[in-house]
């Protein structure tokens, strides 16, 4: 029979003695800026592949098609460890450590925040692509008869209203987002998990330290989803969208179109 | 059957503003305009009638390069739009020459197409102020002029969700003018609308009839007897009927025209 370390689990549940811990600390700071990061190029890449998915000349779209087929086709996995160790080794980039004075931003940090960037890029793209061709195209047409060329009514009307349909898709990914940084631990990223693997390495209680690990996502996702919840009311607030579905669904309604697990 | 220059309506003005010459378009295998050779004079106000699927949409929307054409050629105050001639061959212009060439012609749809995230007013600014680079508050003014016009002032911070069809088409209305434009096409501006707002938005239209050169497609034929000085028929891809309301009302020259005219007028 099992012996559950009690106290083990309280320490690294708690955040006042777990996050005592550097490993832990620095690994949740990691975690969610390293989501954000990611996130926030993920729908820059998403955007640039979309409209060159769209446009007229066949190049950009050769490019957008093999990027998007390359990144939904591999795994996250697998193309977080081509960049960091795949380039590293043959000294393409090494991916050095970067030093903002107190800050240091690893190597490993750096590549996997990338890989993350560019494989979301991949699936935002389908996301904002969906999002544009949702707009009905007499607005295209309005646009341009008042004398706008595509680029600024895709700026000023097409794309604002893109974005009310982009919205809700896009929470869903950054909470997915959250979760999928754990991938890093692969390049030995400092993120929370590896902070937890760290612990494990040197006490082995992976029972207690990975249970008290899912409580830190569920903790963020949690916050994520009524931050999620309140963008999305305000939005229909103002323009009259739907409403997104309750904070209970939100949280307890499993299996509808939400993750899509690891990539 | 005799068209073209031997008119017999009255003509305000002689500056052509609209030349249209043998231009085809097919959609497909599907021919839909054939040959047609169109000229609008300025301060013009012509009404085009025809069948649905008749190409009658069609050729207003090749007349401001919506549409591209397989074979003719378009002008719009006296420059081809769309393109330019190179050794005697069409070549498509620039995104940005087309965009300015398109800015002297207004249009309004059937659907209005509103910009939904903007109010009335920003609706109206909107173009002014990003392709004509118009001061702010200059836009804002003339906008508010316009609105006047159209009597919606009071509804200038409404978004088009919050208005009825009618004020959404004249505020739509207002929009195009708001570019100055010297041409106005209409493509069927009150067919989406309830029965009860027609007759606002042809106000505004009538009035605008007697200031800008317009072309407007559309089966109310009030409208036509009272603003238009000129009514085409199209049928098939092509012009039948190009005459003044009158004449085609009480004598129509070609059955067809006499058929149609039977189905719409009831």
């Amino acid at each position: 029979m099992y012996h559950f370390d009690w106290q083990v689990f309280w320490q690294y549940l708690l955040p006042w003695t777990a996050l005592a811990n550097p490993l832990i600390r620095n690994g949740l700071i990691a975690t969610v800026v390293v989501s954000i990061v990611a996130q926030a190029a993920g729908v820059l890449f998403g955007l640039l592949a979309a409209l060159s998915k769209m446009s007229k000349l066949p190049p950009l779209r050769w490019l957008s098609d093999a990027y998007i087929w390359y990144f939904r086709g591999t795994p996250l996995l697998v193309q977080m460890s081509l960049l960091y160790f795949g380039l590293g080794v043959t000294h393409i980039y090494d991916f050095p450590d970067i030093h903002l004075g107190f800050l240091l931003i690893s190597g490993a940090i750096q590549a996997g925040t990338l890989a993350l960037a560019v494989n979301e890029g991949a699936y935002m793209s389908e996301i904002v692509r969906a999002g544009i061709e949702a707009i009905d195209p007499g607005q295209m047409e309005a646009a341009k008869s008042l004398g706008m060329t595509t680029g600024l009514a895709m700026r000023r009307i097409v794309l604002p209203q893109a974005a009310k349909v982009i919205i809700p898709p896009l929470g869903n990914e950054f909470n997915n987002m959250m979760k999928t940084t754990s991938l890093m631990v692969v390049i030995s990223a400092g993120e929370l998990f590896f902070g937890f693997t760290q612990v494990n390495a040197r006490i082995f209680k992976p029972f207690e330290l990975f249970i008290a690990a899912s409580f830190y996502y569920l903790f963020l996702t949690t916050i994520w989803t009524i931050i999620q919840a309140r963008i999305e009311r305000g939005l229909g607030e103002r323009k009259g969208i739907e409403r997104g579905p309750g904070m209970a669904k939100r949280l307890f309604s499993f299996g509808l179109g939400g993750g899509k697990g690891y990539r | 059957m005799t068209i073209g220059p031997s008119i017999v309506y009255a003509q305000t003005d002689n500056r052509v503003v609209v030349q249209v010459e043998k231009v085809n378009k097919y959609f497909g295998s599907l021919h839909v305009l054939k040959d047609v050779d169109l000229t609008v004079y300025s301060n013009e106000a012509v009404v085009i009638i025809g069948p649905s699927g008749s190409g009658k949409s069609t050729l207003l929307r090749c007349i401001n390069h919506i549409e591209k054409i397989n074979s003719g050629r378009i002008s719009v105050n006296g420059r081809l739009i769309g393109y330019y001639e190179k050794n005697g061959r069409l070549v498509e212009d620039s995104e940005r020459k087309i965009a300015r060439h398109r800015a002297e012609i207004g249009m309004v749809f059937q659907r209005f197409n509103l910009f939904p995230h903007l109010t009335a007013l920003e609706n109206i600014i909107e173009a002014p102020t990003n392709v004509l680079k118009m001061p702010r508050d200059q836009a804002v003014t003339d906008a508010r002029r316009l609105l006047q016009r159209v009597g919606l002032l009071e509804k200038q911070d409404k978004y088009p969700n919050q208005l009825s069809g009618g004020q959404q088409q004249r505020i739509a209305i207002a929009r195009a003018l708001a570019m100055k434009p010297s041409l106005m096409l209409f493509d069927e501006p009150t067919s989406a609308l309830d029965p009860e707002m027609i007759g606002e938005v042809l106000d505004v239209m009538k009035e605008l009839a007697h200031e800008i050169t317009m072309i407007v497609v559309s089966h109310e034929m009030g409208f036509a007897r009272a603003a238009a000085n000129r009514i085409i028929f199209i049928d098939e891809g092509r012009i039948i009927e190009d005459t003044s309301p009158e004449e085609l009302f009480s004598n129509p020259r070609e059955e067809r025209t006499k058929l149609f005219l039977s189905k719409i007028l009831h």
